[in-house]
């Protein structure tokens, strides 16, 4: 600790270098933060609370097909089976089709049971609950949606579904506060509407949304309903909500190996930025080391106070950058919530964290190393002639 | 859009080029001196190269995802689909909106028949070859003058389907990341076997993304009497186009919209947006860290040749020629980053991936297109990161007194 003040002064001895590869390396350093924790923000969508003891029941052969509502008289008779609610995408676009929100036709009275952790639903008002019950034109929205289009209860909302070429206009009876934000980023209403308008739709459901009562019994389930459909003129494909999730998340592309390689790259360039910043700073003090060793400073020292410093220059970069990650992600949770829904839900994680201070040890360890190394061996009278 | 980030810089740069035309400072002397440290000037150029490199990558995947739709549609050729369905998966009409549009009279024919073809459009989970799940794919039902309108569709292996027979084609860049549908296997789909019979290549097409299956056996199976997906037709001339679209529009048995094929497929190619705007996020962010580091280099390059620039001052050279000399010594170095960093971005070229369309919710599977473009579009960038990090490293080498400079 005593050699503390040396060591700030020898990083500051150019101000400006080190000013300038500290912000290099806090950008690159917010770059990785930012890129990693969208990764985990992305894998965390796939294990949101409650849906452990859920699975979806869909058409196997795609996700889009319509499946019979009379699958639901078998799934009825399961008793593993706590709840099961119908669902079918509605893709309704409100105004203008870049307005994009989650929207969903849904059985109403079941649909609050099985969701009723995201819901919230012991905070919702009894009346609110009645009305979206009774109005076959209700429908329930999520805070964060209500905020952004500025709606209130009772508002009617007209939305125009392309892929049913149909208009529903729907009273908000419910507007809810989820447990996170990313839950109330969405719009459903009653199935009825669709099923009545739409001839093709009339006892189709788009999936089965399934609450066992005990988690483990799922992988027995999905396979008893699989198989009892096997066979039939639609068979059925029963998957866990998070693996549901999972695929939804997959089909954006192969993200995960281009945030990673972009990480890596980045990496590598600010590894050679610092090693150059630390190899300009040490030739500079050449004569400067000399003397300390002839002052009886070893070069084991020498060594380890310009590794200090080269490991304290990393430091300062990645923690300027980690804090900008901070300050961004609050913005884009915020901003970018509205947008994309997922993105509410951004946060740095704890595990981005870590890596990135173990990342920067690295660097800091590494850039520093074959230089320091290099001057502590120097013979002293080499860097002494110098003077 | 990087050339308008030259704008601002034009009078500089133009000054720049003037500079180096008339002023007497050789630019051999910059090239030299940037290899006095070279350790300094690799570490520059690496750093930029990587820079670069990303912007190239990133920015090809947006380039191979619009270019796998712009590559799709015919200038001739329209496609025709219920009013207010963007694609052909969310559109339907029947059998006799389909025979009332192939008999206008501005339909090509070629010798078997009018070149129109009435499609159905379905999706089906296809497993991934690398185990870790199934895709949503596009099956496409379609006719054999289906076949004949998409000219850029030939088949490598086997043989075309023959209808009635539950048979499928699969394009050829669909193996490389599937499985289960390879030549001569057979996969379910509602309710029946179907046999593999044929390999296609789309040429970098969005059919490069689809099965393609005989259209009435596709109804058959999935129940669909009387209503097919979309239509698309072959006119006489693409100039027959707005006025068959007009016709279409007026024509009130039909309730149905027309669009000429390259603006269907130009919609589409949105899908490559949500890349193309995060490749510009990341590379803006990226640019930054590396104009840091440039500056970094030719202030220490400044700072290790003081004596130099004294003599030169002593010889009669200008401020602003000094000025010019550092600015030309920063660009060739960043632009050497550049020139490097695109040329390994082309080793990314041709790399298959995929991604999914928002409209379709199937899997599109596109190529990086690491164009000469957007190669060289990598290399201006590096010219601007060299003016950017150079200014005032530059500006404080021409402002250095002479007598201090000549003291060294």
């Amino acid at each position: 600790m005593k050699f503390l003040t040396l060591i700030l002064r020898s990083l500051f001895r150019s101000r400006r270098r080190t000013v300038l590869t500290v912000a290099s390396l806090a950008v690159s350093v917010f770059l990785i933060a930012m890129l990693q924790s969208l990764l985990g923000t992305m894998d965390a969508l796939t294990t949101s609370a409650g849906s452990g003891t859920r699975f979806v029941v869909q058409d196997k052969a795609s996700f889009t097909n319509v499946i019979p509502l009379a699958y639901a008289n078998f799934l009825r008779q399961q008793p593993e089976i706590e709840q099961y609610t119908a669902f079918q995408w509605f893709g309704g676009e409100y105004q203008d089709p870049k307005n994009f929100f989650a929207n969903f036709a849904v059985d109403p009275e079941t649909y609050l049971n099985v969701y009723r952790e995201e819901a919230n639903l012991p905070s919702i008002p009894v009346e609110q609950v009645r009305d979206f019950l009774r109005d076959g034109n209700g429908c329930i929205v999520g805070q964060t949606l209500a905020d952004r289009f500025g709606w209130k209860l009772g508002d009617v909302v007209p939305l125009r579904s392309p892929i049913f070429n149909l208009t529903v206009r729907l009273n908000i009876r419910i507007i809810f506060k989820g447990k996170r934000n990313s839950d109330e980023t969405f719009l459903a209403f009653n199935i009825k509407q669709l099923q009545e308008a739409v001839p093709w739709m009339k006892g189709r459901v788009g999936a089965f949304t399934v609450r066992a009562r005990n988690p483990a019994d799922i992988p027995k389930l999905c396979e008893r309903i699989d198989r009892h459909f096997a066979n039939s003129a639609q068979e059925t494909l029963s998957i866990t909500e998070n693996a549901f999730n999972l695929n939804m998340m997959k089909m954006l592309g192969d993200y995960s190996t281009m945030f990673h390689s972009i990480s890596a790259a980045v990496l590598v360039a600010i590894l050679i930025v610092t090693a150059n910043t630390m190899a300009m700073a040490i030739r500079e003090r050449t004569t400067q080391i000399s003397t300390m060793r002839a002052l009886g400073f070893t070069s084991g020292r020498i060594l380890s106070l310009l590794m200090a410093e080269g490991l304290l220059l990393s430091l300062l970069g990645s923690g300027l950058g980690i804090l900008m990650a901070l300050g961004a992600a609050d913005v884009a949770a915020k901003q970018g919530g509205a947008l994309l829904p997922w993105l509410a839900d951004f946060i740095i994680t704890p595990e981005t964290l870590l890596l990135c201070v173990l990342l920067t040890l690295g660097l800091g360890l590494l850039s520093t190393f074959i230089p320091a190394y290099r001057a502590s061996r120097r013979p002293i009278i080499d860097g002494l002639r110098a003077l | 859009m990087i050339w308008y980030l030259f704008l601002p810089l034009a009078p500089y740069l133009l000054w720049l080029l003037w500079a180096a035309a008339v002023h007497p400072i050789p630019l051999s002397y910059n090239w030299r001196s940037i290899w006095q440290r070279w350790a300094g000037t690799l570490s520059t150029v690496g750093a930029i190269a990587i820079v670069v490199m990303v912007f190239v990558v990133v920015l090809s995947m947006a380039q191979g995802v619009s270019k796998a739709y712009v590559r799709s549609g015919r200038d001739d050729q329209v496609v025709l689909l219920r009013q207010n369905a963007r694609v052909e998966m969310m559109s339907s009409l029947d059998l006799g909106q389909a025979r009332l549009v192939a008999t206008h009279p501005r339909i090509a024919w070629d010798d078997v028949g009018p070149l129109a073809t009435a499609d159905i459009i379905v999706s089906k989970q296809v497993a991934l070859s690398d185990g870790s799940g199934s895709l949503s794919v596009t099956v496409r039902g379609t006719t054999p003058a289906g076949i004949r309108l998409r000219s850029q569709v030939r088949i490598l292996r086997g043989r075309w389907f023959l209808p009635g027979m539950s048979e499928a084609v699969v394009p050829e860049k669909m193996l490389n990341r599937y499985t289960g549908v390879e030549l001569g296997r057979s996969f379910p789909m509602a309710g029946r076997t179907w046999q593999v019979v044929g390999v296609f290549d789309g040429d970098g097409s969005v059919f490069d993304s689809e099965i393609w299956t005989d259209v009435a056996d596709l109804r058959q199976a999935f129940h669909r009497y009387g209503t097919d997906s979309s239509m698309t037709v072959r006119l006489r001339d693409a100039g027959d186009v707005p006025g068959f679209i007009r016709d279409m529009a007026q024509d009130v048995r039909l309730k149905l919209e027309a669009k000429a094929e390259p603006d269907y497929f130009l919609e589409l190619g949105d899908a490559g947006r949500p890349v193309q705007i995060l490749g510009q996020i990341i590379t803006l962010i990226l640019t930054v860290g590396a104009v840091f580091a440039a500056m970094n280099t030719m202030y220490a390059t400044v700072a290790g040749r003081t004596a130099e620039i004294g003599t030169l001052r002593a010889l009669g050279f200008r401020r602003r020629e000094i000025l010019a000399s550092f600015q030309w010594e920063a660009i060739l170095l960043t632009a050497l980053g550049g020139l490097l960093g695109a040329g390994l971005s082309r080793l990314f070229n041709g790399i298959h991936s995929g991604t999914v369309n928002m409209n379709t919710w199937s899997d599109v599977s596109y190529a990086f297109a690491v164009t000469p473009e957007l190669m060289l579009q990598g290399v201006a960038f590096s010219i601007l990161m060299g003016v950017a990090g150079g200014f005032l490293p530059a500006w404080r080498a021409s402002r250095i007194p002479v007598t201090e400079a000549m003291r060294g």
